[in-house]
């Protein structure tokens, strides 16, 4: 008995639109982290700015146990260092990492 | 026992808040936690680890599992014990062997049986 | 490691002292999931050795021939700036190969990270090991470890030391962590001295680290110098290992 595998080329673009464009402040999510979850605790409750739109599709969290969810906007934000960790001593250091639309709230 | 308190009980009956959080934290979410400077080694493959590499693609090639999945499997569901103790791709094999018991493809007792003629194959050499 | 033999009376039996021939357990898991997998008609034999080709062709060469492109034609780095996965096929890199909607742990969507004067990007993935496949073949060992992925995402001056390279404040440090779908490569700025160079010879110094973004190129370095862990059974070409799998 195989389950079935949303592949790829299957995969249908969702309708709702994306809610954040680049340039735009936002902070990022903190729901109860259990099981699994690609956002990571040192982003969690930090306010960056969107960096890039990439692509839509599944979130990790339901791609995971294989449940086709809705598909959403993913984006690339970036972070100040020092905004990330409380000792960072540079000024110019950024990091960037990837969320999709649920995982983050207008700042 | 609780070594550290010297009182006998066979489990603990409650976990503090933060102790909580740390227990349900995903063991692969590392990013930030403090650790000491290492010689950065490269590591030539071994032929079951890129055998490893190509079935657990190719499982997903297939649509058996897709590679989300597959991460989760191996980066979480091990547990932080094994997720620090195993070899990289000996996450990956164990993934994919529990991943096939668990969507019923092959029961439990015919993959240990496998396991145990494959043994016995290379120990009869 | 050998044990002595000792020679008792007669009737002695005694088993051999274990060899470095002697299977390993996740050799025995490996074979066990592959032949499981075959046997109940999963993917086939054929699947394997397919994916097993395209694993073995793939190294950093192409992401070297990338950049080094992208150094001598501002018309073609442009498109790479725009489209990333589509301007590997100019190349020869195709993200889609070889199952023709990409492999499943690659996805489809390549971006590059271009590197000035003023900012210097380090990938990382922190939850795993994500890499460009594609383009730069199998991550390196360090890559993969914990130990990486914990440490560059919050110290990447002290990390980046370790390996060489410090660069001043005023520079800023971009770390990428790729955590989701997307897969990056670091578009190192083109060194001074490198003048009417050819594009064999840009490509001969846009090793793999500089493309992962733990080293800058410079005329004369052509190589990443790392201690190597040497394997017990290491990767025998396709050919060979299609014979020993029968």
């Amino acid at each position: 008995m195989s389950e079935n595998k949303t592949t790829e080329t299957s995969r249908k673009p969702d309708n709702s639109p994306a809610r954040f464009k680049v340039g735009d402040r936002v902070r990022v999510t903190d729901l109860p982290n259990m099981f699994y979850s690609r956002t990571q605790l040192y982003a969690r409750g930090v306010t960056g700015t969107i960096a890039a739109c990439t692509y839509q599709d599944l979130i990790p969290e339901h791609e995971a146990f294989n449940w086709d969810g809705r598909i959403e906007q993913f984006y690339i934000v970036r972070f100040r260092q020092k905004d990330l960790w409380e000792e960072y001593p540079y000024e110019n250091d950024t990091l960037q990492t990837e969320f999709p639309d649920r995982w983050l709230d207008p700042a | 026992m609780q070594p550290a308190i010297h009182i006998p009980q066979n489990w603990n009956y409650e976990t503090p808040g933060p102790l909580y959080r740390a227990y349900m934290h995903p063991p692969h979410d590392v990013g930030g936690q403090p650790d000491v400077p290492v010689h950065y080694e490269e590591k030539e493959e071994e032929q079951w680890e890129l055998n490893t590499y190509v079935t657990c693609e190719v499982l997903g090639w297939r649509g058996v599992w897709n590679a989300c999945e597959r991460r989760r499997r191996a980066d979480n569901d091990l547990g932080y014990t094994l997720y620090l103790g195993m070899p990289y791709y000996g996450r990956w094999i164990w993934s994919a062997a529990r991943m096939l018991i668990d969507k019923k493809h092959i029961s439990l007792t015919e993959f240990l049986e496998k396991v145990a003629e494959v043994k016995s194959r290379y120990e009869r050499k | 490691m050998q044990k002595a033999h000792e020679h008792g009376g007669g009737g002695h039996d005694h088993k051999a002292a274990p060899t470095v021939e002697e299977i390993t357990d996740f050799e025995i898991l490996e074979i066990a999931v592959r032949e499981l997998a075959i046997e109940h008609g999963l993917f086939t034999a054929e699947d394997h050795r397919r994916f097993t080709e395209w694993a073995e062709s793939v190294g950093p060469a192409a992401g070297s021939r990338l950049v080094a492109k992208a150094w001598t034609d501002p018309a073609f780095k442009a498109r790479l700036l725009e489209d990333g996965t589509n301007a590997c096929k100019e190349v020869g890199v195709d993200w889609a190969e070889p199952t023709g909607f990409g492999t499943p742990s690659d996805y489809m969507n390549f971006r590059v990270l271009e590197d000035t004067p003023t900012l210097h990007h380090v990938i990382v993935c922190t939850l795993c090991s994500c890499y460009p496949r594609p383009l730069l073949g199998m991550s390196p060992e360090w890559y993969r470890s914990t130990n990486y992925r914990r440490r560059l995402v919050r110290w990447p001056r002290e990390v980046l030391a370790e390996f060489g390279l410090i660069l001043p404040p005023e520079v800023e440090i971009r770390v990428e962590d790729s955590n989701q779908k997307c897969r990056f490569m670091v578009l190192p700025a083109r060194p001074s001295g490198t003048e009417n160079w050819t594009v064999e010879e840009l490509a001969a110094i846009v090793t793999r680290d500089c493309m992962i973004g733990v080293a800058l190129p410079r005329p004369g370095r052509t190589a990443d110098i790392h201690p190597v862990h040497k394997a017990r059974r290491p990767v025998q070409s396709s050919s060979q290992h299609e014979r020993a799998a029968g």
